[in-house]
């Protein structure tokens, strides 16, 4: 058997005329935490669903767990879990139910199901929960469900497709230790996330996708290392009277790679060249801009990474989320404070 | 992968759609409330037979003579006659002093016809000549038209009954002889004799094609609504991840979907029965396979519409234009012999004829197996095809 447990060789993905995921080569090693970063849109759940037999690639292949994702399909599904992006349960169905439903389409023996469904509400916390129905769970409690129920058959490979979006930071600290959890067990990990301190805390090796392709590829550490021996600065900047259009003029300088909003006052800019904190100062000044303080990080984060390597356009008519709002938006400080 | 596997697993999957459905109070609503509306509906809408009661009738009498009079009172006695119950009546009479007055009452709608009694009516009857009674109809609503057309020609042709058994009597006396009057004024007798007992109504007619026809409905609704549910929540994507063959899921689920589509069908036979008058001559275990055959005839159709359409409004969509045609053209609700000679040919290709054709021959007639083995060959084979046609497309139609 192969050490990785996903191969992918020009791996395609195209809707009608656009193409969602382009010639994606790739290899991720068995039991390490691989993360997907991207802007919305770059093509990550499209290549997660295409992993999980859900969507058929226009071209290329791939190997999961040692199976071709075309030939041997059924192979493939026996060895992957998934905690896609909606979650995949029934409201009007218990936890036990829900879990026992899945677990049977797996061919779990009767006992060793009941068995493996108490182990992992105890992993979650949420045995009190058991003969509950799910509509009555708040988010964070579902979606603790909806990770056992795709840990339920003990797959080689589980799937993350954004597993924190929307859960309090409790939650959101719980599934990332129950992730390094299984991982440990020897499970293989691959996640998507836009939150950046997620992807660095977890991921063992992270790629950063944009339009389909890969953008960037290492660890983290080595992509961080990448942007500080780089000409990329990173400056925070505080402006008391922030407006759109001194964003707007602030991002159309040349030697700007990108500017995230991060509060009312407070910019992240990504730049190039030894005169670019100069023409940003200028810029703002000419626009009238209160310039309160200007920093310049000394430590990268791998928001800066991801900034710097996608680039300032904003992913608008991408997917379902909200246009208008920057891609790391919430998750954006606590990558800042440390 | 095997076949018990697959069953294996399509039980699984039924278990857990029936767990949902038992858990929306709805569903489980509509399930008996669906059968008792569609009865009540169609049962009431169309006339049941040639009984009329208690139509609305204003009489203008502009004669006032001798002969009207006795005109009048023969019409009261035979509306007595003519009435249904003790209770009712056929007609009920409003007086008008003129016809104007009674144009406008039919306007308003207080009556819907009129007999008008011209002057001169006693002189023309008493002198030999045509006694003319005008009727007024109003045709801006031809079924209203048709009834009181109806009514009338049955109320003048009593009549003339009444007086012509007079007449020949009064001949007969004259000429010293015995006469039977009706051999002489109605020569030839119609006896109808029905096929099932007792009197025939139109539920019996409607009962059994509304059984199948409920089930056809139920499962060409439910087949692409519980597939595009699960879609849009997102829980297809676990079913289809799992190490199952898809064509598990939708047998899991169409197995689902028949077992509450049948007991839905009972529910119409229930109600048909006990609220309706319907009987069943025919074997019980007979109809419960036909009610199975014919569901399961439609399956392929649900299938069909739900692999090829991209979302739950397109998929409905092609289901009404689907079932709207067989609804009205399958003969369930209007005779098939009633439609034109090209609406015939189409409710030829429309499976649920044959399956109300056989409910309604082992529901009224106590037809056998042999009986209808046409209608169960066609129905089969209609399933059988639809079927194979549908299930590849359903396994192409679920990846993106
Ligand atoms: N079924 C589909 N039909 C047409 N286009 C699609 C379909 N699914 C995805 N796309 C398009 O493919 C692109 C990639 O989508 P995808 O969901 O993979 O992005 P993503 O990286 O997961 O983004 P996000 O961070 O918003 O989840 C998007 O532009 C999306 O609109
Ligand atoms: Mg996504």
């Amino acid at each position: 058997m192969t050490e990785n447990a996903i191969e992918m060789e020009n791996l395609t993905k195209k809707f009608g005329d656009f193409t969602a995921v382009d010639k994606l080569s790739l290899n991720i090693k068995k039991g390490k935490i691989f993360g997907f970063l991207g802007p919305n849109g770059a093509g990550k759940s499209t290549t997660i669903r295409m992993l999980c037999t859900l969507s058929n690639p226009t071209s290329g292949s791939a190997k999961i767990a040692g199976y071709d994702l075309i030939k041997d399909p059924s192979k493939v599904r026996e060895n992957i879990g998934l905690v896609a992006e909606k979650m995949i349960m029934y409201d009007t169905l218990t936890a036990a139910e829900n879990l026992r439903f899945f677990g049977k389409l797996y061919r779990i023996p009767k006992q060793k199901l009941e068995d493996r469904i108490d182990e992992m509400l105890e992993l979650v916390n949420m045995q009190e929960w058991k003969h509950t129905q799910i509509d009555k769970f708040s988010t964070g409690m579902k979606q603790r469900i909806n990770v056992i129920r795709a840990l339920l058959p003990e797959p080689e490979i589980i799937f993350m497709d954004e597993p924190t979006l929307g859960l309090d930071p409790q939650t959101t600290y719980s599934i990332r230790d129950i992730t390094r959890e299984i991982n440990r067990s020897g499970v293989t990990v691959i996640l998507t996330t836009h939150a950046m301190i997620e992807a660095e805390v977890l991921s063992d090796r992270v790629a950063i996708i944009d339009h389909g392709k890969i953008a960037a590829l290492d660890t983290p550490q080595n992509l961080k290392k990448l942007i500080a021996e780089s000409d990329v600065s990173i400056f925070g900047a505080e402006i008391t009277n922030l407006t759109p259009k001194l964003i707007e003029k602030i991002n159309s300088l040349d030697v700007v790679d990108a500017v995230a909003q991060q509060d009312d006052h407070n910019l992240k800019i990504s730049a190039n060249g030894t005169e670019a904190l100069n023409q940003i100062i200028d810029i703002i000044r000419h626009e009238d801009g209160n310039i309160a303080s200007i920093t310049k990080s000394n430590e990268t984060t791998l928001e800066d990474v991801f900034l710097a390597v996608t680039g300032k356009e904003i992913r608008d008519q991408a997917t379902g989320k909200a246009a208008s709002t920057p891609h790391m938006d919430g998750e954006a400080p606590k990558s800042r404070i440390r | 992968m095997d076949i018990i596997q697959i069953l294996q697993d399509s039980y699984h999957v039924m278990i857990k759609d029936m767990i949902e459905f038992k858990r929306n109070r709805f569903e489980v609503a509509g399930l008996i409330a669906f059968p008792l509306i569609f009865l009540l509906l169609f049962g009431f809408i169309f006339p049941s037979g040639n009984t009329h009661e208690n139509v609305q009738m204003g009489l203008v009498n502009l004669d006032q003579g001798a002969g009207s009079n006795e005109f009048i009172t023969q019409m009261e006695t035979m509306n007595k006659q003519l009435a249904t119950t003790k209770n009712s009546s056929y007609m009920s009479f409003n007086n008008y002093s003129s016809v104007d007055a009674a144009k406008t009452a039919i306007n308003k709608g207080t009556i819907n016809g009129a007999f008008v009694i011209p002057p001169g009516f006693s002189s023309n009857v008493t002198s030999g000549q045509p006694g003319n009674v005008i009727v007024i109809v109003d045709n801006s609503n031809p079924t209203v038209a048709g009834t009181i057309e109806q009514v009338s020609s049955s109320t003048i042709g009593g009549l003339n009954g009444i007086s012509a058994n007079t007449n020949v009597l009064k001949l007969g006396s004259e000429a010293n002889q015995q006469i039977n009057p009706q051999a002489i004024i109605a020569p030839y007798v119609q006896n109808i004799e029905t096929t099932i007992p007792g009197e025939s109504n139109y539920f019996n007619f409607l009962a059994p094609g509304l059984i199948v026809m409920i089930g056809m409905m139920y499962i060409m609704n439910g087949v692409p609504e519980t597939i595009s549910k699960e879609k849009e929540k997102g829980t297809f994507d676990g079913m289809l991840s799992a190490p199952i063959h898809h064509i598990s899921i939708i047998l899991g689920k169409t197995m689902g979907l028949t077992i509450r589509g049948v007991v839905q069908c009972l529910f119409v036979l229930i109600f048909a029965v006990l609220l309706f008058g319907v009987t069943v001559q025919g074997n019980l275990l007979l109809v419960f396979f036909m009610i199975i055959l014919g569901i399961f005839s439609f399956i392929g159709i649900g299938i069909m519409a739900v692999s090829l359409a991209e979302d739950q409004a397109t998929a409905a969509m092609i289901m009404d234009f689907i079932m709207f045609p067989m609804i009205f053209l399958a003969g369930v609700i209007f005779p098939v012999q009633q439609m034109p000679w090209f609406m015939q040919d189409i409710s030829k290709v429309i499976p649920l004829t044959y399956a109300g054709d056989a409910m309604r021959k082992i529901m009224l007639l106590n037809a056998n197996v042999a009986d209808v083995s046409t209608d169960i060959i066609i129905l089969l084979a209609f399933g059988v095809i639809t079927m194979l046609i549908a299930l590849p497309l359903f396994r192409r139609g679920m990846k993106d």
